[in-house]
């Protein structure tokens, strides 16, 4: 799903972010990067979402070249992969409930669709019964389920996770960490960026560590 | 996309039209609500609209009136048939019977040469000098008045009458009619500039006010790219917006134009006396413009401007 080839990036004229990084991830694989600060975890997943253009190397993500991507097929891309992001990227002036739809509402899904499954989304991660409140009345661990949620309900092909737990105490981290599970179990490519050494420990997935852009270590799962 | 069985691809759910009518009826809602909310600052950029379309509205109706004058004075153009000297009096009565035979003559007035010093000098005042003179100098002529016909027809029959023999001369009594024609063409094509400017203008006011909009959604449009959602997409409801402001602006346009109208009634009908017809307001098709270029501009301008901003954010 996920296939890194000798992949670079370089900001402008600065040190390299990232420098020939190569690993693959395939289908119902779930592997946790990890590494210091300024390692180039999120440059590494902006690259996966199109978000940044490559500086060298190739990087396919679900069968498509991104060195190759047209800008007019970045949105189809995103839609295929559902995102947690750390500062959980919500908007306030919409219901919860609103905010796990977006995925859905930008794909096109009809109303009905878009209401069952939210509220499953919702459910999954323990938030049924708050759809209508605003995230501004949540608390940040609540916010970030609701990011976990929006990134989930239309069940996309791969997950990109940055510090989903960060916000989250021990016991909920172990049911997010079990919802991500189930998603894995039916096929779906996690890529979890984190610092929490515990979640890591406990996960008993493939960890890749990043060192000042190079990938340093690739440690397969623990059997 | 991890697919269930009887579903399709995201991507591929946008073509349904229903789900598809349905979004756009929520965007078209949910741009409503955002005007509503700010309703002092949608008004003003309303109004704004408003006042730059009323004054090429203004100029088509004032030309739309005076199309109508213009009609009433045409039918009631006349033509004056100067005879031959050596027509005698009897000629000039079946030629003034011959006339009254066509269709496109109302009624024909002979005038002799007696008739025409006498009526002459009663409007000078030259009784004395015209007295003076062994010979009347003045030909005898008919006044004809042509049925209810254009300047066209009026112009082809004087032509047709000046060939015949017993005619010297055929005057038409059009030259101010066909100046103020000449005035309404030059208001037609003040309209047409005054109309390209205020589309230009509309799309200035619309195109700043959503690039304001875009602006101060900036966060919420990062988002929903992070998330898959197009430029189209997110242009969406900003297109709304734009349709809104360029309807009502041309609404209100209309209205005023109506206010001005009914203001303008009363002096122009004591201008104009009672015989001649009252201000009359744009036809249906005329009044629906202003509307229909309203939202055509306004929704241009939205996607123009709201493609160009969006466009630049990045998530």
């Amino acid at each position: 799903m996920i296939e890194f080839d000798r992949v670079s990036k370089r900001y402008g004229g600065g040190q390299d972010a990232l420098a020939n990084i190569n690993f693959t991830l395939g289908k119902g694989e779930m592997a946790f990067l990890t590494g210091h600060s300024g390692a180039g975890k999120s440059t590494l997943l902006k690259l996966i979402l199109a978000m940044e253009p490559l500086s060298g190397g190739r990087l396919t993500v679900a069968g498509l070249d991104m060195s190759r991507l047209p800008r007019r097929r970045i949105p189809p891309h995103r839609r295929r992969i559902g995102t947690v992001f750390q500062d959980h990227q919500l908007l306030f002036d919409r219901s919860v409930a609103a905010n796990v739809a977006l995925p859905l509402r930008v794909s096109g899904f009809p109303p009905q669709d878009i209401q069952r499954r939210v509220r499953a989304a919702l459910d999954k991660v323990g938030l049924l019964g708050k759809e209508k409140l605003s995230p501004a009345q949540l608390s940040g661990g609540e916010q970030q389920r609701v990011g976990i949620a929006r990134a989930v309900v239309g069940r996309p092909g791969i997950i990109l996770a940055d510090e989903p737990t960060g916000n989250l105490d021990p016991a909920l981290s172990s049911e997010i960490m079990a919802v991500f599970r189930q998603f894995r179990e039916i096929g779906v490519c996690l890529l979890i960026a984190t610092h929490d050494t515990r979640l890591i420990q406990g996960g008993g997935c493939r960890v890749l560590t990043l060192d000042r852009g190079r990938l340093v270590s690739d440690q397969p799962a623990a059997t | 996309m991890i697919r269930t069985r009887g579903e399709r691809p995201a991507t591929k759910r946008q073509g349904a039209p229903a789900t598809w009518w349905l979004q756009h009826k929520q965007d078209a809602a949910d741009s409503l609500r955002r005007l509503l909310a700010a309703p002092l600052s949608s008004l003003m950029t309303v109004f704004v609209i408003a006042i730059a379309m009323l004054l090429p509205s203004l100029v088509l109706l004032i030309n739309s009136n005076l199309g109508n004058l213009l009609e009433e004075f045409r039918s009631s153009a006349r033509l004056t048939l100067y005879l031959e000297e050596a027509t005698t009096e009897a000629e000039a009565t079946a030629t003034s019977e011959y006339l009254l035979t066509l269709d496109s003559i109302d009624s024909v007035d002979f005038i002799s040469q007696t008739q025409a010093l006498e009526d002459f000098s009663a409007a000078a005042g030259l009784r004395d000098v015209l007295t003076s003179f062994s010979d009347n100098p003045l030909p005898a002529s008919l006044v004809v008045t042509p049925a209810e016909v254009s300047a066209d027809d009026v112009q082809a029959l004087a032509a047709e009458l000046e060939a015949r023999p017993e005619v010297a001369l055929v005057q038409v009594d059009q030259q101010w009619i066909q100046r103020l024609e000449a005035l309404a063409g030059l208001l037609r094509v003040v309209a047409r500039t005054l109309g390209i400017i205020v589309v230009l203008g509309v799309a200035f006011i619309v195109g700043n006010t959503i690039r304001l909009s875009v602006e101060n959604r900036r966060d919420e449009i990062r988002v929903i790219k992070l998330v898959g959602g197009s430029d189209g997409f997110i242009a969406r409801p900003f297109l709304y917006t734009g349709l809104y402001y360029g309807i009502c602006g041309g609404v209100l346009a209309l209205l005023m134009l109506l206010l001005i109208g009914l203001a303008l009634a009363a002096p122009l009908r004591a201008l104009t006396g009672p015989g001649a017809s009252a201000l009359t307001g744009l036809s249906p098709a005329g009044a629906l413009l202003p509307v229909l270029a309203g939202a055509a501009v306004g929704w241009a301008a939205a996607l123009i401007a709201s493609r160009r901003c969006i466009g630049t954010i990045d998530p």
